[in-house]
């Protein structure tokens, strides 16, 4: 499949935060978090439980409002009002669970909130093109390797792999810019997680900033171009994986180690 | 690796089979054959006979039809048999309001008849929405159950009728409206009733089937938490349900006094329930994502059809009681082992 080229490059920052900060009441989550995310990268957030890893991710995503500092999409700094307006920004994110609607088909889900219209006077009725929306579908699951039996049938009777698979599919179609995953195969089993990683290679070589929280650290350390470390609301450590340890990353997020080598 | 050409749709017989109301609506030939079979000279084949029974199921169809639509996303509207009776009251006040004074009223002349039926119309399904438009604040903006909100709401709007009527049901109702249009048959064959709910099933079946509203719909019944997060905003969608329900519900109350030229307060205390059954007979989820119109339809023409077949068979109608429980215990059993088998 070919790059969706963009003008700013392999390796233009598609996403950059400036000290962020978040407060909950009393409670500072996020104490300054600078990140620079690039497009055709996969970039792992880790940290231990509270680092403040999701709500980083929340207020890249739109849901939470930063208390302070500047989000720039491609340079042009931008005040996220909704996870709608996130959407608009060309941002995607993929849940840990409740992704997708169990009830309804495959093809349904890969476009729901975005349907595609018929054309004409069946468009303006409201009528979806159910045969386009289920070509779509299969041309982009098939590209990736997802083969299901049925793209009709309810999405429930598919397994977590498949299903989370669709959901960071169904990120990369609608994406421009970036892919936000919260802990994306936290439910999932280690032959099913395969699925699913390799969804998100893809999303990446698509030229899409990857942005992946996740405690799987033996995997991360594979698959991810960079690693992004917070702790206690402060990002204590960016590295390449090529260049680090597991033990390293790991001392790093528990506080034993104290490097900041951005790479 | 297989190609994309390979997944053909599932063909029309597999869809077909595979939904509850297919099932239900064999179940239905059934009856009606057995019925026909058993009845003296086969009179039940008649169609007058069928059409008699499409009369009396035209008011249930488009209950059952919007109950159809509320599970499918999730919701429940118990409130319906109360909203059905203050639109009748409100109606029915306002057309003898409107159509005369008081005096030529009581004595059956009603100079202003078509524009008081006009606003009639007006008024029923004006009222029927915004008791549907409360029902659908009060669960999405203060984030109530909504099993609880329309039960409190069919106190609240039963008690509004009796409050507004002294308990009475509203008198002198003009015969034109039976006259004019219940008793009237299109081609001298079907009730104009049964043409109107006709219409109304078609466009809902059209919408639920064709169309992002209806895709959306069982969407948020599946997860409102996914479909939210698709960006559709599902608290104006739910609303939006509960004031078409309500639409629906003035509606068959329009059909209630042009059929009977009286409102019926004492009446319509089972028509949520009866709604509720004839959903889930065909093949509506009680656990949201999953609804069908057509199957409403079925679920509804199961009892209407079981209700004359023992009258004409001479059985105790109070039968048609037990059967439908028993069909909507099979019907139930079908949802529940096609989840399992999803």
């Amino acid at each position: 499949m070919e790059n969706q080229a963009n003008e700013t490059g392999n390796n233009g920052i598609a996403v950059e935060t400036s000290n962020i900060t978040k407060s909950f009441g009393p409670v500072d989550v996020l104490k300054g978090v600078s990140m620079k995310f690039r497009r055709g990268e996969i970039t792992a957030l880790i940290g231990d439980n509270g680092a403040g890893k999701s709500t980083f991710l929340k207020c890249l995503s739109g849901e939470h409002k930063p208390t302070g500092g500047v989000i720039k999409f491609d340079g042009v700094p931008t005040e996220l009002t909704s996870t709608l307006h996130a959407q608009e920004q060309g941002l995607e994110m993929v849940y840990q669970d409740l992704a997708l609607s169990p009830d309804i088909s495959v093809v349904e889900n890969m476009f729901l909130g975005r349907e595609t219209m018929k054309t004409g006077f069946g468009g303006k009725l409201g009528m979806v093109d159910r045969k386009r929306m289920r070509d779509d579908t299969i041309d982009i699951l098939h590209d990736l390797g997802v083969n299901l039996k049925s793209y009709d049938v309810p999405t429930r009777s598919l397994s977590g792999g498949q299903r989370q698979a669709i959901a960071v599919t169904r990120a990369m179609k609608w994406a421009q810019r970036a892919v936000l995953l919260d802990e994306p195969t936290a439910a999932l089993g280690s032959r099913q997680k395969e699925l699913v990683y390799k969804a998100i290679r893809e999303a990446a070589n698509r030229n899409l900033a990857v942005v992946l929280v996740s405690h799987d650290l033996p995997q991360v350390m594979e698959l991810a171009d960079r690693i992004n470390i917070l702790r206690q609301g402060v990002d204590v450590g960016h590295f390449k994986p090529k260049d680090v340890t597991l033990r390293d990353v790991i001392d790093v997020m528990l506080g034993e180690g104290i490097s900041n080598a951005e790479a | 690796m297989q190609k994309p050409e390979k997944h053909a749709r599932p063909t029309l017989v597999s869809r077909v089979t595979r939904s509850t109301a297919f099932w239900m609506f064999l179940c239905l030939l059934a009856l009606i054959v057995t019925f026909g079979l058993l009845s003296e000279n086969m009179v039940f084949f008649n169609s007058s006979n069928f059409f008699t029974i499409a009369l009396n199921a035209s008011q249930l169809v488009l209950l059952a039809v919007g109950t159809s639509y509320l599970l499918g996303a999730g919701q429940l509207d118990l409130s319906i048999g109360s909203n059905l009776i203050l639109a009748s009251v409100l109606s029915g006040m306002t057309i003898t309001g409107l159509a005369g004074t008081p005096a030529e009223i009581v004595a059956g002349e009603y100079p202003n008849l078509t524009f008081a039926v006009i606003a009639g119309v007006f008024v029923a399904i004006g009222s029927g929405s915004l008791f549907g438009l409360v029902n659908g604040l009060l669960v999405t903006k203060l984030r109530l159950n909504s099993f609880l909100v329309t039960i409190a709401t069919t106190a609240i709007g039963l008690g509004l009728a009796l409050v507004i009527t002294h308990g009475a049901n509203v008198p002198y109702i003009p015969r034109a409206m039976q006259t004019g249009f219940s008793i009237q048959k299109l081609f001298g064959v079907v009730p104009y009733p049964v043409v109107l709910a006709a219409i109304i099933v078609c466009i809902f079946w059209f919408i639920l089937e064709k169309t992002r509203f209806g895709m959306r719909t069982l969407a948020i019944g599946s997860s409102v938490e996914a479909a939210r997060r698709c960006g559709i905003s599902t608290d104006r969608h739910t609303i939006i349900l509960f004031v078409v329900m309500g639409a629906l519900a003035g509606t068959s109350a329009l059909l209630d006094i042009s059929r009977f030229a009286t409102t019926n307060i004492s009446g319509h205390q089972t028509d949520a329930l009866q709604a509720i059954a004839a959903a889930v007979i065909g093949g509506t989820s009680l656990f949201g994502g999953v609804a069908s119109v057509i199957g409403a339809v079925v679920g509804t023409f199961i009892p209407a059809v079981l209700a004359t077949g023992l009258v004409i068979l001479r059985i105790d109608p109070f039968y048609q009681l037990i059967v439908i429980g028993l069909i909507i215990i099979a019907a139930v059993y079908i949802d529940q082992k096609n989840r399992d088998n999803r």
